[in-house]
């Protein structure tokens, strides 16, 4: 105990000019004490900072003989400096609840420390921006670098051993120190916010940057090695994804178009051009899904190709047609009496048919699965080669799946007016734009729900803020 | 479903007459109102006969691979297709409608109900 008040007593009184640097500064040195009973002391009795000074002061601490500093001050690692703020949150929680006098920005603090309880990873800006802050600052004998080493706590030690019979003899001068330490603890914990938010923002870029870069290793963008050693993804599958990644481009495009060209009121034969396009757009990304399946069926019909949401809701590589139509029966009004029925069979028919190939699926995965289980250790080899040969007929489910979705678009196309089936087109093209936006708010969600208790409603609020901010991207779609 | 382990269609001449195999498709296509090639293992005739059968169709199966004669038979699909796998094949009142991928397009696109029930293999 004694010792970690050393350590701030040393570097708070090393001199004037030099005390209201070393408040902040101390502190990662007595929290980074490897038994920590510094931080046990404060869960225990939540005192004030001012108090500990003046405790520290008036009972004149020797620094000199004290061994146990320099494990102190030569163990203190690198993220000393990380953990500084990790640290500071016990006492403000401790103030917190029970109203403390220090000004609200502390409660502020503390509500947005703990949040940065969890990220550890960042390099800490803020020694640096310490050392480069203008305010009232001299230049500090110990930069942080040199206080991790601890090497630069020789001139404070000996200040400190020649400053305190000084403190003795003139408790004018101590009181002196004391208010200007409590000024530079104030000023430190402004910076501290600034930090602390300077964190925040960097964990919310941070997240982002993971996503993309995850994305970017989907599409097969950082194989580095044509997916041998590291990669994941198959070379077809890569392909397919920076493919399919440029057809969602060109999706936005046909979009717009089709949404422009309703908003104007273009002739149907004006509009039957651009909805013809649109289904040779979609013609286009199942034929390269056949060029895919041939390459990495697992690929397809495992839905790595698309978003989570997507994924979840995947059937053989893909949309259930019978879904779709099930959601554009209420999108689709007016539509005559010809046309519901006509609708209604298509779902119909698209249900059998899927029925029909789901079972044919089923079907395989038995038989894979007799194969499989009855290898025998003499004829291993044969099994494999029996068992392979049935894998192979995925290629002409997953072929055989997306046949079927696009006959249901092309039948769509034929029961509906050109002007509906451009209204029907753009629905679509929205509701799987929801669907994929819906798996990036997913992914970035705040995940303070872990924290209970608290912190609980604050993260719900957050959580609402999040989903009504996110509104606003579905108006682009 | 009605499976035809041998050609029940035929007198038993015709076994032993060189018939062109091609004819002999014909032939057994003709027999029925709806007649499957298939081969027993395969996953994907299965499929095809669970789409007859969840409409209420019964259809005429030839199982290949069980067929004295399968293996010609399977080499004039192959042909009539036009490459790629012989089965399933589907004919309905004696005509080639095709693989799976015209089937079900067939279905999607309104015409295989009409032309099941033309032929006598749907009623309503």
């Amino acid at each position: 105990m004694a010792s970690q008040r050393l350590g701030e007593a040393a570097l708070s009184e090393s001199g004037p000019s030099h005390h209201h640097h070393h408040i902040p500064y101390s502190l990662p040195h007595m929290l980074h004490h490897p038994n920590t009973s510094f931080i046990r002391n404060q869960e225990g009795s939540a005192f004030d900072f001012g108090e500990l000074e003046e405790a520290i002061v008036l009972q004149g601490v020797k620094i000199n003989n004290d061994e146990t500093k320099q494990p102190l001050y030569t163990t203190v690692r690198p993220a000393a400096t990380l953990e500084m703020f990790p640290s500071w949150p016990m006492r403000f929680q401790q103030h917190t609840p029970r109203g403390s006098s220090k000004s609200g920005e502390e409660s502020t603090d503390s509500g947005s420390a703990v949040n940065t309880l969890s990220t550890t990873r960042l390099e800490p800006d803020s020694p640096i921006s310490r050392k480069t802050s203008s305010d009232h600052r001299l230049p500090p004998p110990q930069p942080p670098p040199q206080m991790d080493t601890g090497s630069g706590v020789d001139s404070p030690r000996t200040g400190g051993s020649q400053t305190q019979p000084a403190a003795k003899q003139a408790p004018e001068k101590t009181l002196r120190r004391l208010a200007q330490n409590r000024e530079a603890a104030r000023k430190s914990r402004l910076r501290k916010k600034a930090y602390v938010q300077q964190l925040e923002s960097s964990r919310i870029r941070l997240t982002q940057l993971e996503q993309d870069l995850q994305r970017a290793r989907s599409q097969g963008l950082l194989l580095g090695g044509g997916g041998v050693a590291g990669g994941n993804i198959s070379s077809g599958g890569a392909i397919f994804d920076m493919e399919y990644a440029r057809w969602l481009d060109d999706d936005h495009r046909h979009m717009s178009e089709l949404r422009t060209a309703l908003q104007a009121h273009l002739s149907d034969g004006d509009l039957r051009v651009i909805v013809d396009g649109y289904i040779a757009h979609y013609d286009e990304i199942f034929r390269l899904k056949g060029v895919a399946a041939k390459s990495d069926v697992f690929h397809l019909i495992t839905g790595m190709w698309t978003t989570p949401a997507e994924r979840c809701f995947l059937w053989m590589g893909g949309f259930r047609p019978s879904d779709l139509i099930k959601m554009l029966i209420t999108q689709l009004d007016p539509l005559t009496e010809q046309q519901v029925m006509g609708i209604y069979g298509l779902q119909q028919s698209s249900q059998q048919a899927e029925e029909a190939l789901s079972q044919g699926l089923e079907q395989l995965q038995q038989s894979l699965i007799n194969t499989i289980a009855n290898g025998s250790i003499n004829d291993n080899m044969h099994h494999m080669a029996v068992a392979l040969g049935k894998l192979s007929n995925l290629e002409g489910f997953v072929r055989q799946a997306d046949n079927l979705r696009q006959q249901t678009l092309h039948q769509l196309r034929r029961i509906l007016t050109v002007r509906q089936a451009a209204r029907c087109f753009l629905v679509i093209g929205e509701y799987y734009g929801r669907l994929r936006a819906l798996s990036s708010l997913w992914a970035s969600r705040p995940r303070e729900t872990l924290i209970v208790d608290d912190s609980s409603c604050q993260t719900t609020t957050t959580d609402l803020q999040m989903v009504q901010s996110s509104q606003n991207q579905f108006s682009n779609f | 479903m009605q499976y035809q382990s041998d050609s029940h269609h035929y007198c038993s001449s015709s076994v032993h007459t060189a018939v062109d195999p091609l004819e002999r498709v014909v032939r057994l296509a003709s027999g029925s109102a709806v007649v499957i090639f298939s081969i027993s293992t395969c996953c994907m005739c299965h499929a095809v006969k669970s789409l007859f059968c969840g409409m209420g169709v019964n259809p005429t199966v030839y199982e290949l691979d069980h067929h004295p004669r399968g293996k010609e038979i399977e080499r004039v699909l192959t042909r009539l297709l036009g490459g790629g796998s012989a089965v399933p094949v589907v004919f309905i009142g004696g005509r080639l409608v095709g693989a799976m991928d015209r089937v079900m397009a067939s279905h999607i696109n309104g015409t295989l109900v009409p032309l099941l029930k033309k032929a006598g293999a749907l009623w309503l």
